[in-house]
């Protein structure tokens, strides 16, 4: 179907306009008849919270954020006082990475001395002049 | 008390104005606080618009049932409308969305007074008639409407709407795609289709445009 020039969209148009068929008139007492029952219909009054879709997405975020941080901040690293505590921390993290069917291990009770690395050894952090 | 804090800064505002004519704004307003004096004003100012839109769309068996529907609905639902320069176009969704509801109606057959779309178009036929005996002005311009309402019948739904709109009732193409809830692309599509089987229409009818 061939598209319409615009004198003859224009032509058309105009003789919609001109030709279009009018409504009935409205009833004489119509308008107060509506303006009446306004009374039985109350209004939609907003909540005292209105819930705006525009800060969902970035409200979401930022509780997410406030969480997180929150979580990370109470989660206090946790320092080992004693030599043997860290040791056997190290130990227990070592067993826990390997097969446990395979290999059986135990804790052993006693700690040698020359298990720890000396971390903060005088004579490797002190300098001595020849 | 907001009521009347309200009516001090209309009236403010209204000292202002040149014209000493209440704005659209102010009205729309003041009709959110529920002054029912305003919605008088506000109907009486698109009555005419949302008439003549529902009769398109839907003919005059229903007409004053469908208008009283769009302004009780506008009126309940007017405290939650956020920019008032958008009430023109909201007021026309509200009557795009009761002439939905009641084609629907029409379509299930639900509707209790047993309309249906021939009814419809027997109705306005026998509108035209009367019409054209109480006042009897010009038999040419009678057998137009007749010729211009047939062929909005023989349009669908949604290109009759689009027609009404935009070619009757005078809507920009973006106003219009905001009623009916569409992209602009879809507005000129169904325009240009629905113009062109109203031309095909009038054609046969021996009307060259």
């Amino acid at each position: 179907m061939p598209n319409l020039p615009n004198d003859r969209q224009n032509n058309l148009v105009n003789f919609c306009r001109h030709h279009q068929p009018l409504p009935p008139e409205a009833p004489f007492d119509f308008e107060q008849k509506i303006i009446d029952s306004l009374e039985s219909h109350p209004q939609q009054r907003k909540l005292g919270f209105h819930f705006n879709s525009r800060w969902t997405i970035p409200g979401a975020l930022a509780t997410g954020f406030l969480f997180t941080s929150m979580s990370f901040a109470l989660k206090t690293p946790r320092i080992a006082l004693e030599p043997k505590d860290l040791e056997t921390f190290l130990v227990k993290n070592w067993y826990d990475t390997l097969d446990s069917n395979s290999y059986k291990y135990t804790v052993m009770q006693n700690n040698e001395e020359y298990w720890l690395l000396q971390t903060t050894s005088e004579s490797a952090l002190s300098f001595a002049p020849q | 008390m907001g009521k009347i804090l309200a009516c001090e800064q209309a009236i403010e505002t209204d000292a202002e104005s040149a014209t000493k004519e209440i704005t659209e704004k102010e009205l729309i307003f003041l009709c959110q606080q529920g002054d029912r004096d305003c919605f008088r004003i506000l109907y009486q100012r698109y009555q005419q618009r949302v008439r003549s839109t529902l009769y398109q769309l839907c003919g005059s068996a229903l007409l004053d049932d469908l208008v009283q529907e769009v302004f009780l609905k506008a009126w309940k639902g007017l405290p939650q409308l956020k920019t008032a320069q958008y009430f023109s176009t909201w007021l026309y969704r509200i009557s795009w969305n009761v002439a939905t509801d009641q084609r629907r109606k029409l379509a299930k057959g639900a509707d209790k007074t047993g309309l249906n779309a021939q009814t419809w178009e027997k109705e306005i036929l026998e509108y035209s008639k009367s019409h054209q005996v109480e006042t009897a002005p010009d038999l040419m311009q009678l057998h137009y409407q007749d010729l211009v309402q047939r062929g909005l019948n023989n349009l669908s739904f949604e290109h009759r709407a689009v027609l009404v709109l935009h070619d009757l009732e005078d809507l920009p193409q973006k106003q219009v795609a905001e009623v009916l809830n569409v992209p602009v692309g879809t507005v000129k599509s169904r325009l240009f289709h629905a113009r062109n089987s109203l031309k095909t229409f009038l054609e046969q009818q021996g009307i060259s445009l």
